[in-house]
């Protein structure tokens, strides 16, 4: 009630008139009445009534906040956060390793990134967790659907369906294995068919396009209450050119970044994006680093950097709240996304014999 | 998109002026702005800004297709997803062969066959559909003036003998192939810019650019300053407008590109400013010990470059006779290689090596090493006695 007339949200020159005639808090205005206030001004009776709305609308808005009430506030105790985290399903990606080493999959309300080479394999990791996402709470996914957002075009409807179709396979082999009522009922309506309807597909052309699309992204996820997962695949490229003024690139890319981090905690989705990366020339040397500057390193939650060892690629968990540093193989296959088949090895006591083929499962020290 | 009048996001006409005080008048300026800005200039409140920018971001959005969609769109008109190379063992790999809608990079060294590769091209759009070719007309854009239409003839005549019978039909087919010779960066996009236009009227189904590279390396010395900065930024602008006309039209493009040595310490230097005296032959691919430098032939333009195409081929020297083409980036393929010569029919595939278990090793396709003549020589020395049946080069 108190408030400030200055941090109301009207408009910029009704706010100054307000401020030049003496009002000060909002109560003032309430008090003063439509009438009042239209004479005072110099507004019309409907314009006062319209700004009274607003006044009253934040008013009570503060109240709610300062009451804790609403759930729109975002405050809770840790506990309940825990409770929350537990319950919530991760998004596999059918890579076990990967799964482990992000502790148990893609978690949603949060953001990851995925940076790498190119051809390492990050189209593919997207495509694979869109149809992952979709899998039947029996088999141990989180049953919804997906959003990709597509900026190079790199979305192949065909390699798309050959993972779905993987996946399906993957399921009716669970299915048959265990016999249980509710896993066959799941496999009648997870189908190739209806996990390509539940991927909604945008591309988008440019930054502004981009933009854009963020921008309605909230309608869109209430109207698709379903979704659990965004991906925008290549957050670098529509960035990366034609860009002069690099302090206007900072600035939409920070309000992007915040903008996807609501979305992420309203919708209870997971947000996945793909960044290249970029060639940084030190002393006398050159290494490979994500794009789009350090400022954006900011930006996820979650910091994936895959690479090559020669002819391995590599998954190496570089940032993350929750999980250690740590690296893993994994390989492409026609299925999709998937671990590393170990050789078959003998048996030896103790592993007093190396095989120099096996590559050692445990967590590197950093 | 960007360049979008806000009249046209319907915006009231009194917004639209009052806007174009501040001088915004494109989507591009209006979404650019912090909210805000935007209450400054439009004079409105909070919720009314919010709601004007969903408006104008509708303008702007892309439309939603859901994959499904996809699919079955692709499904109703199959030819049209890819083109043939008529090289069989490489179209069943690549599910098809060259894909429609996205950018294919072919790279090798001098003389390894990439023209030769881009006139069959060529030459297979023009073919009718029923033989596996796209019945449509070809641009090629030529930066070196390598374009010999002798040889075009000469290629379409031994490899399709049965369909190009009479000079008719060959006269046909080199009216339908609209050579540009640019030998600017700047006519290069220019050129690239008119693509569309000419697309509708002559009834375009492939772009060739050979190459990109040349043309590039000859303008931007990356040793100076800035130059480095404004070579990735006309690269990543023609990368997008060609995307842009391959998805919209639906029709492959296919690009060249050269070969530079990359030095272990990260400093690429282009391979032609080598001498041949050098040991190009140096290691393949090391990350040696730090005080050595060990170099490798890798594909030129950048690590940036090799993000925007989707496919990248390689073409390399073998031995004396035979070459390889390696699928080094594909969405579809896995990484493979296949053996080929160069004859009077264009390039042909040595089917010797057994296809049925693909190694799925392959390493970064940006510094995928690559074999030049020199390297591939000396092997073909040092494995005199230890050749295997299938690798036999044709006499």
């Amino acid at each position: 009630m108190q408030r400030d007339v200055g941090s109301l949200p009207l408009s910029p020159a009704l706010r100054a008139r307000l401020l030049a005639a003496g009002f000060q808090t909002a109560q003032e205005l309430l008090e003063t009445g439509p009438c009042g206030l239209s004479k005072e001004i110099g507004i019309s009776r409907e314009e006062a009534l319209e700004a009274l709305q607003v006044v009253r609308q934040e008013c009570a808005g503060d109240a709610a906040k300062t009451a804790g009430g609403s759930g729109s506030t975002r405050k809770c105790t840790a506990l309940e956060l825990l409770e929350e985290e537990q319950t919530q399903g991760f998004i596999i990606t059918f890579c076990s390793a990967l799964d482990n080493i992000l502790g148990g999959g893609v978690q949603l309300t949060k953001i990851t990134e995925i940076c790498g080479a190119p051809g390492v394999g990050k189209t593919q990791l997207c495509m694979q967790l869109a149809v992952d996402v979709q899998i039947p709470e029996c088999f141990g996914g989180v049953a919804g659907e997906a959003v990709f957002i597509d900026t190079e075009g790199s979305f192949m409807v065909d390699r798309a369906a050959d993972i779905a179709t993987a996946c399906v396979r993957h399921c009716q082999l669970i299915a048959e294995a265990h016999q249980e009522e509710d896993h066959l009922q799941a496999l009648e309506t997870f189908s190739l068919e209806s996990i390509l309807s539940h991927i909604y597909y945008f591309r988008c052309r440019d930054y502004i396009e981009l933009l854009a699309q963020v921008y309605l992204l909230p309608d869109f996820l209430s109207e698709h209450s379903k979704v659990r997962l965004v991906v925008i695949d290549g957050i670098a490229f529509p960035f990366r050119h034609d860009f002069e003024d690099l302090s206007l690139r900072t600035r939409l890319l920070n309000g992007l970044a915040q903008q996807l981090i609501i979305i992420a905690n309203d919708h209870k989705s997971a947000v996945v994006l793909t960044n290249q990366m970029t060639t940084r020339f030190g002393q006398n040397q050159s290494m490979l680093v994500p794009a789009l500057g350090e400022s954006w390193g900011h930006a996820a939650t979650v910091r994936l950097i895959f690479h090559w060892d020669n002819t391995q690629r590599l998954a190496t968990l570089y940032k993350s709240p929750s999980q250690k540093e740590s690296t893993i193989p994994y390989n492409i296959t026609p299925q999709g996304f998937r671990d590393v088949q170990p050789p078959p090895v003998t048996q030896n006591a103790e592993g007093t014999e190396m095989n120099p083929r096996k590559r050692p499962r445990r967590e590197e020290e950093k | 998109m960007a360049t979008k009048k806000l009249r046209r996001a319907k915006l009231s006409q009194e917004l639209c002026e009052r806007l174009s005080r501040y001088q915004i008048t494109t989507c591009q300026d209006f979404l650019c702005l912090s909210l805000l800005e935007l209450m400054k200039v439009t004079g409105e409140s909070y919720r009314n800004v919010q709601k004007l920018l969903r408006k104008v971001s509708l303008a702007c959005a892309p439309k939603m297709q859901t994959a499904y969609e996809m699919k079955v769109r692709r499904s109703i008109n199959p030819s049209a997803a890819f083109l043939p190379t008529s090289l069989h063992s490489l179209d069943k790999v690549l599910h098809g062969g060259i894909p429609c809608g996205s950018l294919t990079e072919l790279t090798s060294p001098p003389g390894c066959g990439k023209t030769q590769f881009c006139i069959t091209m060529s030459v297979l759009a023009t073919l009718p559909v029923s033989m596996g070719g796209l019945d449509g007309a070809v641009i090629y854009i030529d930066t070196e003036s390598a374009f010999s239409a002798e040889r075009l003839i000469e290629i379409a005549g031994n490899r399709f003998p049965t369909y190009f019978d009479s000079d008719e039909k060959l006269f046909c087919m080199t009216r339908s192939i609209h050579l540009y010779r640019e030998l600017t960066c700047d006519s290069v996009l220019k050129r690239i810019k008119s693509l569309e236009e000419e697309i509708i009227s002559k009834k375009i189904k492939l772009i060739i650019i050979d190459s990109v590279a040349s043309v590039v390396r000859k303008e931007f010395d990356t040793k100076l300053q800035g130059n480095l900065a404004e070579r990735s930024n006309f690269l990543a602008r023609g990368a997008s407008l060609l995307k842009y006309v391959a998805e919209e039209f639906s029709i492959p493009v296919i690009l060249t590109n050269q070969i530079t040595t990359s030095l272990s310490n990260g400093l690429a230097i282009p391979a032609d400013l080598v001498s041949p005296a050098h040991d190009l032959s140096l290691s393949e691919g090391a990350s040696g010990s730090g005080k050595k430098e060990s170099a490798c032939v890798t594909a030129a333009l950048g690590n940036t470059w090799s993000h925007s195409v989707n496919t990248r081929l390689i073409l390399q020297y073998h031995d004396l006779l035979t070459r390889q083409i390696v699928i080094a980036k594909s969405p579809v393929a896995p990484f493979s290689t296949f053996f080929y010569t160069v004859e009077k029919s264009g390039l042909v595939l040595q089917d010797g090596k057994n296809l049925s278990n693909l190694p799925w090793e392959g390493t970064n396709p940006a510094l995928q090493t690559i074999q030049v003549r020199n390297t591939a020589l000396g092997n073909a020395l040092l494995k005199t006695t230890d050749e295997t049946p299938g690798d036999t080069p044709s006499p």
